[in-house]
């Protein structure tokens, strides 16, 4: 049985039980953007540590990738770049 | 007074306030010695919000100096010393219902009359300006020349000049006086001679000079959230609720300890504040405040409900009994000026204040009448010193 | 509240034998766990409607059986609660669980509690170890278990220790083998320490036969090599290398790195068995020895709490936990290795982009506030846990420093802490 999430404007197909890092993994989805940041998304620790897989939800607070399992339907995207302030 | 080129002042405590009495006093020409128990920005300094803000005054002399100081934020920024540090920033005072609502109106009627612009702000152009606000804010007045800047920026840019030696882990145990004169510091294992000492240390001052009945700590807890937007503020000015007014002017809107400000960083995160919590000097958060204070935000700003946690913390700010600043010359030891007592104004004063107390320690005229400040007013009717 | 549960914190082989020895001694326990399943990295289950799985060594799937069938014998004493995240314990003594599937935080009451959180990766910085593509080889290694399948496309394994030639071994029989495996140390050449790994028994021969299944699959296996710099383009990672003083590039999609790991201590609750609430650290949480001694750890912080309950157990094997110590020695001992210094434009701190030379720009005695507020290190949404290191060694501190407790000790959701439950025992 195939489901499915959406990953910024990608339909993105996951196996129930399957977290959302794997699903993303295996699409090939690697960059977790936001484009241009100096420090983008991207799974990395797998173990909710590092927190570098953080993505937005709609409608609720955002979670690692790595540790939530995907749901049907579900809309993710990617979280505020991280700029370094200007002094 | 020893002339400013010869003369070595020990400045105890390297907050928002020591901080810029040794800026000021070495760039008068005097050799200055910054001791901390820890280092820079480790107390209240760097455990607060960033509002330089009159809008959140007491009215009355508070009100009066908040203008100065922040007047002197501006002044320093245009001279470059704070250059990328303070920023102009509107602070909108916000009502959720009747009672509050008259509480804002007699606030802003007090600030207009201090010379304050005070906007009103009906709500439909509030929602348009803070897209998400809660629905159960009424009314809301906007103070257009607030401002913000980060203590710990501005203490570690006011330290920044050669000429200040900053001694970290330093604690002083002792003013040394000899004569009816401060003639130094007390160190771990050192006497550090000087001609004048500086104490602003905060709570710590209470045990250095005795003043352990009138200095009260009061306990905050603050949170940060996680950013909602890229390298700019997410919302267009700092939200302070009816109930942060009323904490102030020592009002009981209710029982909640909670005084309610959100304080949108230039990071993109939020900083909520916060609680106040008398005589209590730890630096514990319990989730039962947190919550508190969460549902407040979230009521006023239900955007929040989409932001993680990542962080508490609680800072000591330390008040006096009359709820006062004290600032001035010890009124028994020659050569030694107190600052502290800032409460939750330090940020907003500090620069203000640890350049009047340079002044004094030069015998310089000071900018603005300080005298209510003075802390020869607890010394009337029988002396501790 | 003697009716309260021992809290346990972790379903990896630490925590689970906690777990299950509590029960079994007639304790109410309350095992949280912040996956969907019990496991945590060393026996990470294949998730469920997966239809691939992943070689483990017999040793691994043997020891979790035993666990798997302690916990499931255990009944209704252990309640079991996963997708569940710790928090910390708050100012007033509360522990906190961020209960994800519900989205409700909780503070609940406990008689005491044993913390078996694990270990972090160690990541020796380099240019362009924040890019996507590059992430840690225990990390992929979990997210193999999970699904069975590598990632597509060519892999570069870089860094020091035996993980990876495990996680490289594991990609070859899933069927990508690395493109090449670099490591930073030169094990061959210290005899010593494999002379005193010989009687480390199975690791040897896991070891062995991770070297075996490299060769069958033709994996370069590259030692004394030094990771100097990645970056991307249009199609993948080119990544240099030094090596023996000439400097190669190599290209891949993904690059996998682990320079060993380190307990998972940043803000947990100071480890305190004499406490009104005891509170004792298990497993590679608490010291790094290995999944094995994990499970007797787990034993022996049970046998902590229940001594303070005035129950007894037997002796869990001290000399097993000290053998694996002398195992684990060895090992740093076989791969130690310098490292490179990073260039200034070297990000330190990922999540809040700051950079060696912001690092190098702080006064050379300032204090671990300024750090963190002029630094900003350790002051993102990892809470230091990977510049933690880092910074340590740049100021020459030991790790773990001594790190004040904290909560939450991870992000969590604004709302469901909002809206915070206190359970009954709690008036």
């Amino acid at each position: 049985m195939m489901t499915r999430i959406f990953w910024n404007d990608y339909v993105v197909p996951f196996r129930p039980g399957e977290t959302i890092a794997a699903a993303l993994g295996r699409a090939g989805i690697i960059n977790l953007g936001p484009a241009g940041g100096p420090a983008r998304g991207r799974v990395f620790c797998g173990i909710g540590a590092c927190q570098a897989c953080v993505v937005a939800i709609e409608g609720g607070a955002p979670v690692e990738a790595c540790l939530t399992l995907a749901r049907d339907g579900l809309r993710i995207g990617s979280m505020p770049a991280v700029v370094v302030s200007d002094e | 007074m020893a002339r400013p080129s010869s003369m070595h002042v020990a400045v105890v405590g390297a907050g928002i306030v020591g901080a810029a009495a040794a800026h000021f006093l070495a760039a008068a020409g005097a050799r200055v010695t910054v001791l901390d128990a820890s280092g820079p920005a480790a107390g209240a300094t760097g455990a607060s919000d960033g509002a330089v803000s009159v809008a959140s005054k007491r009215p009355g002399p508070m009100m009066e100096l908040a203008r100065h100081a922040r007047a002197f934020y501006g002044q320093l920024e245009t001279e470059g010393l704070f250059t990328g540090l303070f920023h102009r920033r509107s602070t909108f005072l916000i009502a959720q219902n009747a009672l509050e609502a008259e509480l804002v109106s007699q606030h802003g009627a007090d600030l207009a009359l201090a010379g304050e612009r005070v906007i009103e702000v009906a709500r439909a152009d509030l929602v348009q300006r803070i897209p998400g606000l809660g629905d159960g804010v009424t009314a809301a007045l906007e103070i257009p020349d607030d401002g913000h800047a980060l203590g710990y920026q501005i203490t570690a840019r006011l330290l920044q000049r050669s000429d200040i030696d900053v001694r970290r882990r330093a604690p002083v145990s002792e003013i040394m006086v000899r004569d009816g004169r401060a003639v130094g510091v007390a160190l771990t294992d050192e006497i550090l001679s000087a001609d004048a000492v500086l104490v602003a240390a905060g709570i710590g001052s209470a045990h250095l000079l005795n003043l352990g009945d009138i200095l009260i700590p009061r306990k905050g807890q603050m949170i940060v959230t996680d950013r909602a937007s890229t390298g700019r503020p997410a919302i267009d000015g700092h939200l302070m609720a009816a109930s942060y007014l009323a904490a102030k002017r020592g009002i009981a809107l209710d029982r909640s300890h909670i005084g309610l400000v959100i304080d949108p960083l230039v990071t993109g995160q939020f900083l909520l504040g916060g609680s106040r919590e008398d005589n209590r000097s730890d630096h514990r958060t319990d989730a039962v405040t947190v919550s508190a204070i969460l549902r407040a935000a979230l009521e006023l700003y239900p955007p929040l409900g989409a932001r993680r946690v990542v962080r508490t913390f609680a800072g000591v700010r330390t008040a006096s009994r009359d709820g006062l600043p004290i600032i001035g010359r010890h009124p028994h030891v020659e050569g030694l000026v107190i600052a502290t007592g800032f409460e939750g104004d330090g940020i907003c004063l500090g620069p203000f204040m640890g350049e009047s107390a340079a002044r004094m320690i030069l015998d310089r005229p000071p900018a603005a009448d300080l005298s209510m400040l003075t802390p020869t007013r607890f010394a009337r009717g029988g002396s501790s010193a | 509240m003697s009716d309260a549960p021992i809290l346990v914190v972790g379903g990896g082989p630490a925590g689970t034998s906690a777990a299950a020895t509590l029960a079994e001694a007639g304790l109410p326990v309350l095992l949280v766990e912040q996956r969907d399943q019990l496991g945590g990295a060393i026996h990470r289950q294949v998730a469920r409607g997966a239809t691939h799985a992943v070689h483990a060594p017999a040793r691994h799937r043997r020891n979790w059986a035993e666990l798997a069938q302690r916990v499931d014998a255990a009944g209704s004493r252990i309640e079991l609660c996963t997708g569940t995240v710790f928090l910390g314990v708050d100012g007033d003594g509360r522990h906190l669980l961020d209960d994800r599937e519900s989205g409700r935080v909780v503070a609940r009451s406990v008689r005491a509690a044993v913390i078996a959180v694990g270990a972090v990766e160690k990541i020796h910085p380099f240019e362009g170890w924040d890019l996507p593509g590059v992430m840690t080889a225990g990390g992929a290694q979990v997210l193999l278990k999970e699904t069975g399948v590598p990632p597509t496309g060519p892999i570069l394994v870089a860094g020091t220790g035996p993980l990876l030639l495990a996680v490289s071994a594991q990609l070859a029989k899933a069927g990508n083998p690395p493109v090449a495996v670099l490591e930073r140390g030169r094990p061959w050449v210290r005899f010593n320490s494999l002379l005193r790994m010989a009687w480390a028994g199975p690791q040897l021969g896991e070891a062995a036969s991770y070297v075996a299944t490299l060769l069958s699959h033709r994996v370069p296996y590259r030692t004394g090599a030094d990771i100097l710099s990645v970056r991307e383009d249009d199609v993948g990672l080119e990544i240099r290398v030094r090596r023996n003083g000439t400097v190669h590039r190599l290209r891949a999609r993904h690059m996998l790195v682990h320079d060993g790991i380190e307990p998972n201590r940043v803000g947990i609750p100071l480890s305190d068995p004499g406490g009104a609430v005891p509170v004792v650290l298990a497993g590679d949480g608490r010291e790094v020895l290995g999944a094995d001694a994990a499970i007797l750890d787990g034993r022996r912080a049970a046998r902590e709490i229940l001594a303070r309950l005035g129950m007894r157990l037997p002796e869990p094997g001290e000399a097993r936990l000290t053998a694996a110590r002398n195992v684990q020695a060895a090992l740093s001992d076989l791969f130690r290795s310098a490292l490179p210094e990073p260039t200034p434009e070297t990000l330190i701190c990922r999540c809040e982009a700051r950079r060696l030379s912001d690092f190098r720009s702080l006064p050379d005695d300032a204090s671990t506030r300024e750090i963190r507020l002029m630094g900003r290190f350790g002051m993102g949404v990892c809470q230091g846990r990977f510049c933690g290191p880092t910074i340590a060694a740049l100021r020459g501190e030991a790790v773990p420093s001594a790190i004040p407790p904290r909560w939450p000790l991870r992000p969590v959701s604004l709302a469901a802490l909002a809206d915070l439950k206190t359970d009954d025992l709690e008036s």
